[in-house]
């Protein structure tokens, strides 16, 4: 029973359906968000499988937490954003996980060292890859490493031998470029 | 104004739309997108590019994980910190899918009309079956009173066909001469009493003529009898009874070969082997 219409509801009607426990509003969250949330997760942990349930325990922890979510601090996708990213994070770091990268089987391995290589294609992102070849990728490596692939941007400093202040500025350098492109 | 632009050219606000910050510094950040709505504004736009970001590097989840998160939402949210591993380790066993409350509600609300039309339909159905029995025994009882019509009919069909058949032969009767015709008149016991007899002398058929009779009806215990003089001797011919409601014309009675004459007297039921005289009612000669 695959409900195929996508619901679309504004920020305040999501947030209230959402501390009032209306289950609709995580189907309308997961209709407007769950691909972008994906996004995020699966680029932080491989395979999808993994990335997919991760993406349902975030789904899960927006629906228990949606109570502690205060609209005046920030917007709705941010907080939900910061739930499946250190999901994904905690993920990452998990003992089990590392085992289980190391115990990957042959058939694994190849997609698997395809995502580490990142020489995979994925319709989903193929348009992307022009706009960010836009910016100067010394700008948006740092971002993404951020945002993409779970580094802290102290870690990310550490990575690109860079100090922090600069990992701080290209950070906002490629937001900025990013908000050009978006208005 | 220069101290706020500071604070929003450092790239913390980036940061902090990021998760990159700790507890300590995220109340610092949100003190001051309280205390300056430029701080605010920045926030808000850094976040709506970082969504922007997201949506344009969006990957499709696969068809069948909605349903699967929608279900576990509905399993009455128990589920607070399972994590996927024990999600892996349950996965063989398949979520029973449950319905999902709003689509629940909407084949509630349809069943509900279902069930409304229904009732509606079984109200009109009943009307019906009601009437329909009604005009069928009005129907029965049409057929019941058509049906006695026709036994009347074939009835009164079959008597005409009778009598017609035996007028006929009355009517042939003049045509044959072997058929003779005996008018027995009443005696002293009825002189007001007659009737025909008639007789036919190579076939040797005797008939009585019902029509043409004018005999007091007899009563149970009794019955006439008609009997044939044969050279001064009488010979039973049968008994018969005369009833006021008689549909026959014709009766046929014992054969006799030659005879004088006919009589008829008043006898107990069913006959006696020789004639009772003082009960002799009607008489004639050939």
């Amino acid at each position: 029973m695959a409900t195929t219409k996508k619901i679309s509801l504004s920020e305040e009607e999501l947030v209230g359906a959402l501390k009032n426990r209306h289950t609709i509003a995580v189907q309308a969250l997961y209709d407007m968000y769950s691909a972008a949330l994906l996004g995020v997760i699966s680029r932080i942990v491989q395979p999808i499988e993994l990335a997919e349930d991760l993406l349902q325990e975030t789904f899960i922890k927006i629906w228990n937490s949606g109570e502690s979510y205060d609209a005046s601090k920030g917007r709705l996708f941010t907080w939900m954003m910061n739930i499946a990213r250190n999901l994904a994070i905690d993920k990452l770091r998990s003992k089990d996980f590392k085992n289980s990268n190391k115990n990957q089987d042959i058939e694994n391995n190849v997609d698997f060292i395809d995502a580490q290589k990142e020489i995979s294609f994925n319709a989903d992102t193929l348009g992307i890859k022009d706009m960010v070849t836009a910016l100067k990728p010394e700008f948006t490596s740092v971002l993404d490493m951020v945002y993409f692939k779970g580094y802290t941007h102290v870690e990310a400093a550490e990575e690109l031998n860079l100090p922090l202040g600069t990992v701080k500025t290209r950070i906002r350098m490629a937001i900025m470029e990013l908000r050009k492109n978006f208005n | 104004m220069e101290e706020v632009n500071a604070y929003i050219e450092s790239g913390i606000l980036e940061l902090y739309v990021l998760g990159q910050l700790t507890v300590q510094e995220q109340q610092e950040v949100e003190e001051m997108a309280v205390r300056y709505p430029e701080v605010k504004q920045e926030i808000a736009a850094i976040e709506l590019a970082m969504e922007q970001y997201a949506l344009q590097n969006s990957i499709e989840p696969s068809a069948e994980l909605k349903d699967q998160i929608m279900n576990r939402l509905s399993d009455n949210e128990t589920i607070v910190t399972a994590t996927a591993e024990i999600e892996q380790v349950i996965k063989p066993t398949p979520v029973v899918p449950i319905q999902q409350h709003n689509e629940y509600e909407a084949k509630i609300r349809i069943l509900r009309f279902a069930l409304a039309a229904c009732v509606a339909m079984l109200v009109v159905s009943a009307i019906a079956l009601y009437s329909a029995h009604n005009e069928l025994g009005q129907a029965k009882t049409e057929i019941l009173a058509l049906n006695l019509d026709k036994q009347k009919f074939a009835s009164t069909t079959s008597y005409l066909t009778e009598e017609n058949t035996d007028l006929r032969k009355i009517a042939d009767m003049a045509d044959d001469p072997d058929w003779k015709v005996v008018k027995l008149a009443g005696t002293k016991m009825d002189p007001a009493a007659k009737m025909v007899v008639y007789w036919h002398t190579s076939g040797q058929h005797v008939m009585v003529d019902n029509s043409k009779m004018a005999l007091p009806a007899n009563d149970q215990s009794h019955q006439y009898q008609l009997w044939a003089l044969v050279n001064g001797k009488p010979v039973d011919l049968g008994v018969f009874d005369v009833k006021s409601d008689t549909t026959q014309i014709l009766l046929a009675m014992k054969e006799i070969a030659g005879a004088q004459a006919f009589a008829v007297t008043l006898e107990k039921r069913g006959g006696s082997v020789s004639p009772t005289m003082d009960q002799m009612i009607v008489m004639g000669g050939v």
